[in-house]
Formats: structure tokens, C-alpha cells, sequence
């Protein structure tokens, strides 16, 4: 056994998690921590993003969490906040203000990785997004041992089937179509929800499946608005007098695209990202929230007689508890991860391929977006049951 | 951030050289924006003159695609940093994590210009040659040359020298800040400056920190000892007006407070906040927070003017 500094331990590495909430993301760590313990090693949590190496001096505890058996054992596997977030994880561009006063962007990848090689960790697992890969791409490249576990809402990371985190958004996804649905009956009006999916729509696609919903419209099929008016038309009659739409939120409409003088490829800004953005992580998404409930609600209202509302599920359906499925996934990936970590898979991401868990060079993952394809198994279920997706298909 | 110090041969980055520009100061006027800022206001509109250094802009229109083309996606381009999706056209995509540190060589390569540098070095002397072609037109308007940016007083040396050309070929001179520098750039630039248009953003410190990056103090200091040491100066307050944030008669009446005891301090202006620069926080990759700020209404901007126009004793309404 290699004796490193730090206990008895053979080696030492270390998670942390990129923006944003999602659900069960203690439970990935809790997956490591096991996985980790197993085989005879430290991990350490690094607190709030890359903050924790970054900043150790605001912290009481360096920045570091030692994710001991004991804190393992307790760890609530329902929970997220173990370690905190930071609204931004790159470090080539950390905003500060300087000692002149003045704010600035300044790149400390070197500090961190020399912060690492100091505390004796040797390989960093990072729970990230699509832009959260390219970072770790980036410190990959740069010498970091990288392995990243994917998560995303809109279960549109590229190369694995499905994200950890989509399930949970799922689950409530539905529940909020069921309630909007009986909003819908009761006013006698189509209700068009509008769900998170900017380039993927397996988000609308599986709950308007899941709810029986009158029309499901995805980006990757731009619609149709006059057949879908025309379609809601017969649908919609004075036996069963609503409708319900479900409208992802990056939904693209035949006469926008018509009429569109700009190549449609610009509007593609969730995958090219710039470190320049002049806000916190947020930032970095179009704020076109609404737009797309709005306009499929307006359009209907004019083409035919009949009442339309709009609603936004949007960012209500990040937050919450995971569900078993997640709760799974979550646990599996994190211990995928410790077993890339062990076979040396560095630049790489853990993915599910059912009945596998695999690794995968980071290089199968960044760039790409894992859409809906033309014929795919839920799109043949959604035409099965008399879902109009947008145009006939 | 390295402001430029060799006053020998001053030269600065440069974004963007206007001419027949007639809002900011008096006349017709050239202006000349500089790259560097040292505030990170959350509705700004010249994403581009942020960062110092020059950077890397994409023009998808200019670009013939992977097929025609397709320079971009091979060495010595950063790998990832440019990529089609599969199964769609093959137009180029940037991944700006991955290509954002492209420098001009590499944006050279690509054949169309559709990769090109936002900002570039210049001297003080190449810039005042771009400047001097509309003189007739300035001395005729009493206009000038405006440095604005970004924050001009972050390349002290090349602002100062550029408005002591302008002042020698006469030429109005004027600035356009936000004084979130150290005093000494300030007493540096503002001996050659006529005009001095300055940001009141927020007048609540913690607000401003929030909104802007850094707190107000020092900012207000430098506005007060301005007006202080160069009463020959003109100078313009005026306001981004932007609903939620600081469109709003407290902001105004407090800034009113702090100008109207100098006498120098000629004129107030409101600048209602509307969404441009769309195009350009496409091709920089920066994406535009689209419905985080609304513009003001009209009954709003005139309430608020109604209140500036009183305190400077003008009658008659808005203007
Ligand atoms: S090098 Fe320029 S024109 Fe060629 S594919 Fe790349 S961006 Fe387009």
C-alpha cells in the first residue's frame, strides 16, 4: 500500500459538482464515496464548483469535505446540497475584482492544478452539463485526470442514453401536465405547456406520451401551425371540449423558418458558448423562456374558435427530490466514475447504455447534442396513439 | 488587464472607429471605442469591448461551410473548439469554451472572414489619420472626437495622447466613462478633454456592487474631484434607464443632488436601455439575456425627464 500523506490510504481523489440544481446529486457522490471506500481510497468533496481549491481561505475547512464512512454513512441520497454550487466552473475565465478595483476575468487553471497536485489528488470526478464537459475537456487537456458523470433536465448529452436528472424532471413533468389538463377541462380552453428541451425534445415528447397529450411539438420537427390548428380542430369538440399541447422550449415553427433570413445554425447558442458572457452561468442560456408557449397559443387562438392559455413548466421542474429511477442512475454513476478513475479512463464520461455502463472519451460527447431521431421508439408510440407531432409524419 | 504605459509611442487596442456620429458631444463626431472595461454591467450592449485583449468573433453569414471549406475544423484550430452537428447542413458551429482563445493568426486562416478579431492594435497617430479625414466637417459642426468603449481611462497613455492630437489638429474633444479607474488616469486624460459624458448607474453602493461588479465609492469620488479640478470641462451625467434596476425618481433625484452644486456639470441625459447588439453577441458567442431587461415606457422616460428639465430650470417639457 502507497503511502501518500493522507492516512493509510492508497490513493487520493476528488468530486464536485457543476452549476445548477438537480435532483439527488448527493446521491452520485454517495455512489463514489462507496465505490471509492472499496477500493482502499480518500475522496474529498470539493466545495461550491472549483471555488473550494480556488478560494480555500474562505473556507473553515479549506474547501476540501473529506467524505469520510462516517459522513458517507449518513449522507441523504435524496438531497443535493452537499457540497454546494458555484454559479460558474471555468476556471480559464474566474471573474474577481482586482486590487485596483476593477473587474476582471483572469484564467487560474494553473493554481488549480497545482492546488490538486498539493493535496495529493490525483484525479477529479466532475458531475457537469454539456458546457461543464468542454471545461473539463479543456483541464484535461491541460493534465487534469478528468472523468465526468453527465446530467442534464433534457437528457440531451450525446453519447449515453440517458442522463442522470431527466428522470426526476420527468416524473414532475407529467404531474403538471395532469393538473393542467384538468385546468384545461374545467375551463373548456387547449392549454399549451410549454417544457424545457431547447435543441432535444425527449422531455415533451415522453410526458406528452406518458399524458395522452393532443399534439407534442419538438424541435427537431419543425411544426406545422395551420395543420396543427387544423388537427386540434377535430380534436377539440363540444363532447370533449379542451385540448392540450405540449410545446418544448426550442420548438421551431415552418413559417419562422420560411421566413428566416439568418441561417437557422445561430440559434444553435446552447451548444456554442462563449466564456465571455457577461453574466453568472445563468447567463449563458437564452432567456427565451415563454416565447415558445406563446406564440403556438396566439397562432391557435387566431386559426381557430377556440380559447387557448399558455403556461411555463420551465425551470419549476429542475428543483425537487429524485426519483428511484435517478436515485439508481445517480448511485451507478458514481461508482461508474471510480471504476474509470481506476482503469486510468482519464477525458472521459461515464455513460449508460442499457444494460452497460461505460466510459467514453470526452471527444464522443462535447459538440454533439443527443437528439430525438426520426425513428425513434417514442416517436412511433406518440403517432400510435393519434399525437400529432408537428407535421404528418 | 494591462493598461498601455509606453507614452513614447502610445498605442491601444482599438474596437471600433465611427464617423458622422452626433449623439455623443457636441457636432459631428468620430468615435473612437477602446477595448477594456473594468465594470461588468449586466445589460450592457458592447459585449465586445469587455475583455483587453482582441478576441475572436464568428459571422456565420460569411461562412461557406464544412464542405466548401471546413479550415476551421482541423489542426492547428484548437480541437473542438469548431464542429458541424451531425445529420444537420454543414454549417460550422463554435464551441466558444474550446475556441475562445484563438488569436488573430489562426483567425487569419480562415479564407471567407468569417473568423475574425474584435479589436486590434493601434497607434495614436494611425488612429488620428482615421479621424482627421472628416476635419472639414468637424470645424464646420464644432465637432470632434469621442474616445468611448469600454472604459477609454484604462489606456490612459493612448487616450491622452490621441485628445492632445485632437486638440492640436482642433478638433472638440470628448469622453464617454464610467470613472471606475484610479484617480491618476483620470488626471492624466482629463487635461485634453472638453467634454465629459459619465455614467451614473445606481446610486445605492450595494445595488451598484451587484449590477456592475463593484461598489460606487470611488466612482463618485472621482466624479466629485473632477468637477472639482477641471472646472473648464463640460460635463454630462447621464443615466442607463433600465426598468427594475434604476428607472426610478429616487435614483434620479439623487443624482440631480450630486451634480447640481456644480455648475460645471451642464446637462443630464437619460439613456432609455433597448435591446441592441443582438447581432453582435451572436457572432461573439455571448448570448444576450433577452428578456431580463425591458425597455422603459415612454410615460416613464418623460416623467423622469420632466424631473432633470426642473431641476436645470427648463421649462416647456420634455425635450
Ligand atoms: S475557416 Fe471560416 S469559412 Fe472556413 S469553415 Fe471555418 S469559419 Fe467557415
Amino acid at each position: 500500500m502507497k503511502e501518500i500523506g493522507h492516512g493509510n490510504f492508497q490513493r487520493r481523489i476528488a468530486i464536485m459538482v457543476g452549476a445548477g440544481y438537480i435532483p439527488g446529486l448527493n446521491a452520485v457522490i454517495l455512489g463514489a464515496a462507496l465505490a471509492a471506500g472499496k477500493l482502499g481510497w480518500e475522496i474529498v468533496g470539493i466545495r461550491d464548483g472549483f471555488d473550494g481549491l480556488l478560494y480555500p481561505d474562505r473556507y473553515s475547512d479549506g474547501g476540501l469535505l473529506t467524505l469520510s464512512p462516517e459522513l458517507v454513512a449518513n449522507l441523504d441520497p435524496t438531497a443535493s446540497g452537499l457540497l454546494g454550487q458555484a454559479p460558474r466552473i471555468d476556471p480559464f475565465h474566474v471573474r474577481r475584482v482586482n486590487d485596483d478595483d476593477m473587474v476582471e476575468e483572469v484564467d487560474m487553471s494553473d493554481e488549480l492544478l497545482k492546488r490538486l497536485k498539493k493535496e495529493d489528488i490525483d484525479a477529479v470526478i466532475s458531475v457537469v452539463g454539456g458546457r461543464g464537459l468542454s471545461i473539463l475537456f479543456k483541464l484535461h487537456r491541460k493534465g487534469l485526470n478528468a472523468v465526468c458523470v453527465p446530467r442534464s433536465i433534457e437528457n440531451d448529452i450525446a453519447a449515453t442514453a440517458v442522463s442522470f436528472g431527466f428522470n426526476s424532471a420527468l416524473s414532475f413533468t407529467i404531474e403538471m401536465l395532469d393538473r393542467v389538463r384538468q385546468a384545461a377541462q374545467s375551463a373548456r380552453k387547449i392549454a399549451v405547456v410549454e417544457v424545457l428541451g431547447d435543441q432535444a425534445g425527449w422531455l415533451a415528447l415522453q410526458a406528452g406520451i406518458a399524458v395522452c397529450a393532443d399534439a407534442v411539438l419538438i424541435p427537431e420537427i419543425p411544426c406545422d401551425l395551420q395543420t396543427l390548428a387544423a388537427r386540434l380542430k377535430d380534436k377539440v369538440t363540444p363532447r370533449r371540449p379542451y385540448g392540450l399541447v405540449v410545446v418544448a422550449e426550442g420548438a421551431k415553427f415552418l413559417e419562422d423558418i420560411q421566413t428566416q433570413t439568418v441561417k437557422p445554425s445561430v440559434n444553435s447558442l446552447k451548444a456554442s458558448l462563449s466564456p465571455l458572457a457577461t453574466g453568472d452561468a445563468s447567463d449563458h442560456v437564452i432567456r427565451k423562456s415563454g416565447q415558445a408557449a406563446e406564440t403556438v397559443a396566439t397562432r391557435l387562438q387566431l386559426l381557430i374558435a377556440e380559447e387557448t392559455f399558455p403556461l411555463v413548466l420551465g425551470p419549476w421542474v429542475r428543483g425537487g427530490t429524485p426519483t428511484a429511477v435517478d436515485r439508481q442512475l445517480a448511485l451507478g454513476y458514481g461508482a461508474g466514475a471510480v471504476r474509470a478513475v481506476e482503469a486510468g479512463s482519464y477525458g472521459s464520461m461515464v455513460t449508460f447504455v442499457p444494460p452497460d455502463m461505460k466510459f467514453v472519451p470526452l471527444t464522443d460527447t462535447i459538440n454533439k447534442i443527443r437528439t430525438v431521431p426520426s425513428d425513434s421508439m417514442f416517436m412511433q408510440i406518440a403517432s400510435s396513439l393519434g399525437i400529432f407531432l408537428g407535421r404528418e409524419l | 488587464m494591462t493598461p498601455t504605459t509606453n507614452a513614447s509611442a502610445p498605442s491601444g487596442i482599438v474596437l471600433n472607429i465611427q464617423r458622422y456620429c452626433s449623439h455623443d458631444g457636441p457636432g459631428i463626431r468620430t468615435n473612437v471605442f477602446l477595448k477594456g472595461c473594468s465594470l461588468r454591467c449586466k445589460w450592457c450592449g458592447n459585449p465586445e469591448s469587455i475583455a483587453f485583449k482582441p478576441e475572436l468573433s464568428y459571422d456565420p453569414r460569411k461562412c461557406t461551410g464544412k464542405k466548401a471549406c471546413g479550415v476551421c475544423l482541423k489542426a492547428p484550430f484548437p480541437e473542438g473548439g469548431f464542429y458541424v452537428v451531425e445529420g444537420a447542413d454543414d454549417t460550422i458551429h463554435v464551441n466558444w469554451d474550446l475556441a475562445g482563445d484563438c488569436d488573430e493568426a489562426l483567425a487569419s486562416l480562415c479564407p471567407t472572414g468569417a473568423l475574425e478579431m474584435f479589436g486590434k492594435r493601434m497607434t495614436a497617430d494611425e488612429v488620428l489619420a482615421e479621424v482627421e479625414k472628416d476635419a472639414s466637417i468637424y470645424r464646420s459642426t464644432g465637432g470632434g472626437i469621442t474616445l468611448s468603449g469600454g472604459e477609454c481611462l484604462l489606456q490612459p497613455d493612448f487616450s491622452a495622447a490621441l485628445l492632445k492630437g485632437a486638440h492640436e489638429r482642433g478638433m472638440n474633444t470628448a469622453i464617454e466613462t464610467a470613472c471606475n479607474v484610479p484617480w491618476k488616469f483620470l488626471e492624466q486624460v482629463l487635461p485634453h478633454v472638453d467634454t465629459m459624458l459619465h455614467d451614473h448607474k445606481l446610486t445605492n453602493t450595494e445595488r451598484h456592487k451587484k449590477w456592475t461588479g463593484v461598489g460606487n465609492e470611488r466612482v463618485l469620488a472621482n466624479f466629485k474631484k473632477a468637477y472639482e479640478t477641471f472646472p473648464d470641462i463640460d460635463f454630462v451625467a447621464r443615466t442607463p434607464l433600465i426598468p427594475g434596476i434604476n428607472a426610478d425618481e429616487e435614483h434620479i433625484r439623487a443624482v440631480l443632488a450630486f451634480i447640481r452644486p456644480h455648475k460645471n456639470v451642464i446637462d443630464y441625459e437619460l439613456l432609455p436601455y433597448h435591446r441592441f447588439g443582438l447581432g453582435k453577441y451572436l457572432s461573439l458567442g455571448v448570448v444576450y439575456e433577452l428578456d431580463d431587461y425591458k425597455t422603459p415606457s415612454d410615460d416613464l422616460v418623460k416623467h423622469l425627464q420632466a424631473i432633470i428639465d426642473e431641476a436645470f430650470g427648463r421649462t416647456g417639457g420634455t425635450r
